[in-house]
């Protein structure tokens, strides 16, 4: 454990969420920079770089989509915003202009720690790892090959594809729409079905005992790879 | 859509022009017959009387073409007796006086004849006329008021007014502009500031023909139209009762809701968040408290998205996206919502290679969610069983607990909104999880229904169309 303590940027226009937030993540052992409108958010964040941020995606003065485009353009920080129930296409549009999750309002501040500290291991560690180890899965980018405890893992250069990319942003929920235009091509950017019958296959043989272990499914909006 | 099985032959509701070019020649042929038909009479009877069979020629002709055409054959009969029956043939001059005589009484026959063939000839032709426009107003009435709304009726109404009236390309147009309506089209004046053209088509610049139609079919069917637009607006207003009386009933349920299920909880809230400043605490008290505040305010949570849940689907908002979705991954991800951590509680079993079907993921998720909470209230620490397969060309889900079962009652009322069994009361749910599944299973064209053995438990069956599978999946660009 690491003296230096985290500074997470926390930008939400209710006060009492605020409040109840800042001891939660303090507790986690962050420490907490809290604004109440998108404009202070982005100030805050230029004036002294994070190490990620919570953002409301409703905010007096703009939408929180809008303040995670700009933070990505300059940023890496992880981003998770906050959403109301039903917003789907916001939800999308958010994690499409770079947020890294979203988790629903009201959600319990102990999920929440998880899915930061998820998006922080991401970002803590390599990107040019040549292998990836989680939980019993190693996949060996340089040799493209995916063995399950021990076991080598026979996959399509299809399941091969989306497997790296699911495991290269672990902890990120990753849309249908990013899925399908990184492994196929931004024309097949709408073709679901497809999608979902190759991460059932992919599951069936990572997963063969059935249970969800490695790739998260949301619904109506992507997969993420735990992390 | 209108199906007529047997289509009904209309007299003509107007007349066409009959050739006159037709008339003349049908008039010389039929004298010119008569004239020879003459000869072989003339050896049985004196010259004159065989001048009768003329009458015929001049009645045929006056069926037909009417007056004008009657007179002029009379007259061309007239002449051809005279040159060629009346001494001295071969001329158009009368020796004898008694023929004078014959010849003028024969020429009035003659003209009497015609006008009254003409009159009955004029006569069948407006009963028959009638007789149309009676079959067209009845044919019209059964396919304006007889189905379901105007507006699908309105093609079929326009074909038979286009028989009837040996016009094609005839139409009715509702709410047209009237002036619009040029030189060939009928207005319909439908009342309260309505109008609807008769749109006659090609031939619409017949003025005889506009005037007749104006005349005969427009007030029926201006009164046939007018039926059907007040049945139309009975029919919404009736529609719109039910959807208010339903929405009473679901608005007097709510409140009582609102009044208990959300009430305990805050009231559990507000207590313990005052308690939680008192100074006298003991130990584990606080924590005690913080707990009670988390596990309330979840409770209202889950309440909360019931009430939002069943609010959308009343109110028609929850028009589901339908997109391709594995039940698999649908009914995994809701067991990791219910069980918390718990997956043991539930047992899932999935047919191999199951379709993918078309619904929204979410709502279907949420279905499962109130499925499985509701079946790990009921089972008593027993495992919940999830079957998924293909039967019968659809997809089957099972969701089956080993709980206490429902009565035939209970069975009947368990997807109604707000229904709880009094009894089960140990088992305290909102009454909404079961209606929000049939909302959703059925939004998403499926059906969901209970059975239950009291005593051995509950199955609940869903069944979801399974459509056309698409085709193969596109083979990935090269990285």
């Amino acid at each position: 454990m690491s003296a230096a303590r985290l500074r997470v940027l926390v930008c939400d226009d209710e006060l009492q969420i605020l409040r109840g937030l800042k001891i939660v993540l303090r507790e986690a052992g962050f420490d907490v920079e809290a604004a109440q409108s998108a404009q202070a958010a982005l100030d805050a964040a230029a004036l002294h770089p994070p190490e990620a941020a919570i953002i409301d995606l409703v905010l007096p003065d703009g939408d929180g989509v809008d303040v995670c485009r700009q933070l990505r353009g300059w940023s890496q920080m992880p981003i998770i915003v906050l959403s109301a129930v039903g917003d789907e296409e916001i939800k999308i549009a958010a994690l499409d202009a770079g947020a890294d999750d979203y988790i629903t309002k009201p959600f319990n501040p102990r999920e929440l720690i998880a899915r930061l500290n998820a998006v922080l291991r991401r970002v803590g560690s390599n990107v040019d790892e040549p292998t990836i180890r989680v939980d019993g899965l190693e996949i060996d980018l340089a040799a493209r090959s995916v063995r399950r405890d021990g076991e080598e893992v026979h996959l399509t250069p299809t399941e091969y594809d989306l497997l790296r990319i699911l495991a290269r942003n672990r902890g990120r929920l990753l849309t249908h729409r990013a899925l399908l235009s990184e492994v196929w091509g931004p024309q097949y950017a709408d073709d679901t079905q497809a999608l979902r019958t190759h991460i059932a296959n992919l599951r069936r043989k990572l997963e063969p005992a059935g249970e969800p272990h490695y790739i998260r499914t949301d619904a109506r909006v992507g997969y993420r790879f735990i992390a | 859509m209108w199906i007529v099985s047997t289509p009904r032959e209309y007299p003509r509701l107007v007349d066409r022009p009959r050739s006159r070019a037709w008339a003349v020649l049908v008039v010389v042929l039929t004298v010119a017959a008569t004239t020879l038909v003459i000869y072989p009479l003339r050896e049985v009877g004196p010259e004159v009387s065989p001048g009768v069979v003329y009458l015929l020629a001049v009645l045929l002709v006056a069926v037909y073409w009417g007056l004008a055409f009657g007179l002029l054959t009379s007259l061309v009969s007239a002449a051809a007796f005279n040159f060629f029956h009346i001494p001295p043939t071969g001329r158009l001059v009368i020796a004898d006086s008694a023929h004078w005589v014959a010849l003028s009484v024969f020429l009035v026959a003659a003209v009497v004849a015609s006008a009254v063939a003409d009159l009955a000839r004029t006569r069948a032709a407006e009963a028959e006329r009638r007789r149309g426009e009676a079959d067209l107003a009845a044919d019209t009435a059964r396919v304006l008021l007889g189905g379901a709304t105007l507006a699908d009726a309105l093609p079929e109404a326009s074909r038979l007014v286009g028989v009837a009236l040996g016009l094609h390309d005839a139409q009715i147009v509702m709410d047209a502009d009237g002036d619009r309506a040029g030189d060939r089209a009928v207005v319909l004046d439908l009342g309260a500031g309505r109008e609807a053209l008769l749109d006659l088509g090609v031939r619409g610049d017949d003025a005889a023909l506009r005037a007749r139609v104006r005349e005969r079919v427009a007030p029926a069917l201006e009164a046939l139209l007018r039926a059907a637009l007040d049945r139309d607006r009975l029919q919404a207003e009736v529609v719109e009762t039910q959807a208010l009386r339903r929405s009473d009933v679901i608005k007097t349920a709510l409140l009582r809701a609102v009044s208990h299920d959300l009430r305990t909880p805050l009231t559990a809230i507000i207590t313990a968040g005052h308690a939680v400043r008192s100074p006298l605490l003991e130990g584990g008290e606080r924590d005690e408290l913080g707990l009670v505040v988390v596990e309330e305010a979840q409770r209202l949570s889950a309440l909360v998205d019931k009430l939002l849940d069943l609010s959308r689907l009343q109110a028609g908002a929850a028009e589901p996206r339908r997109d391709w979705c594995s039940l698999e991954e649908v009914v995994r991800t809701a067991v990791d919502d219910v069980a918390d951590g718990d997956a043991a509680g539930f047992a899932l079993s999935f047919d191999e290679h199951l379709p993918l079907v078309q619904a929204d993921a979410a709502q279907l998720e949420r279905v499962f969610v109130n499925l499985l909470e509701n079946a790990r209230r009921y089972s008593g620490g027993h495992q919940v069983k999830v079957r998924a397969r293909v039967v019968g060309g659809k997809m089957s889900i099972r969701v089956i607990d080993r709980g206490p079962g429902m009565s035939a009652t209970q069975l009947a009322r368990a997807f109604e909104p707000f229904y709880r069994d009094e009894a089960s009361d140990a088992h305290p749910g909102s009454g909404l999880g079961l209606a929000i599944v049939r909302g959703f299973v059925e939004a998403n064209g499926g059906r969901v229904r209970a059975e239950s053995l009291p005593g051995h438990g509950t199955v609940f069956a869903i069944e979801l169309p399974l459509a056309e599978q698409p085709g193969p999946a596109p083979i990935p660009a090269p990285s």
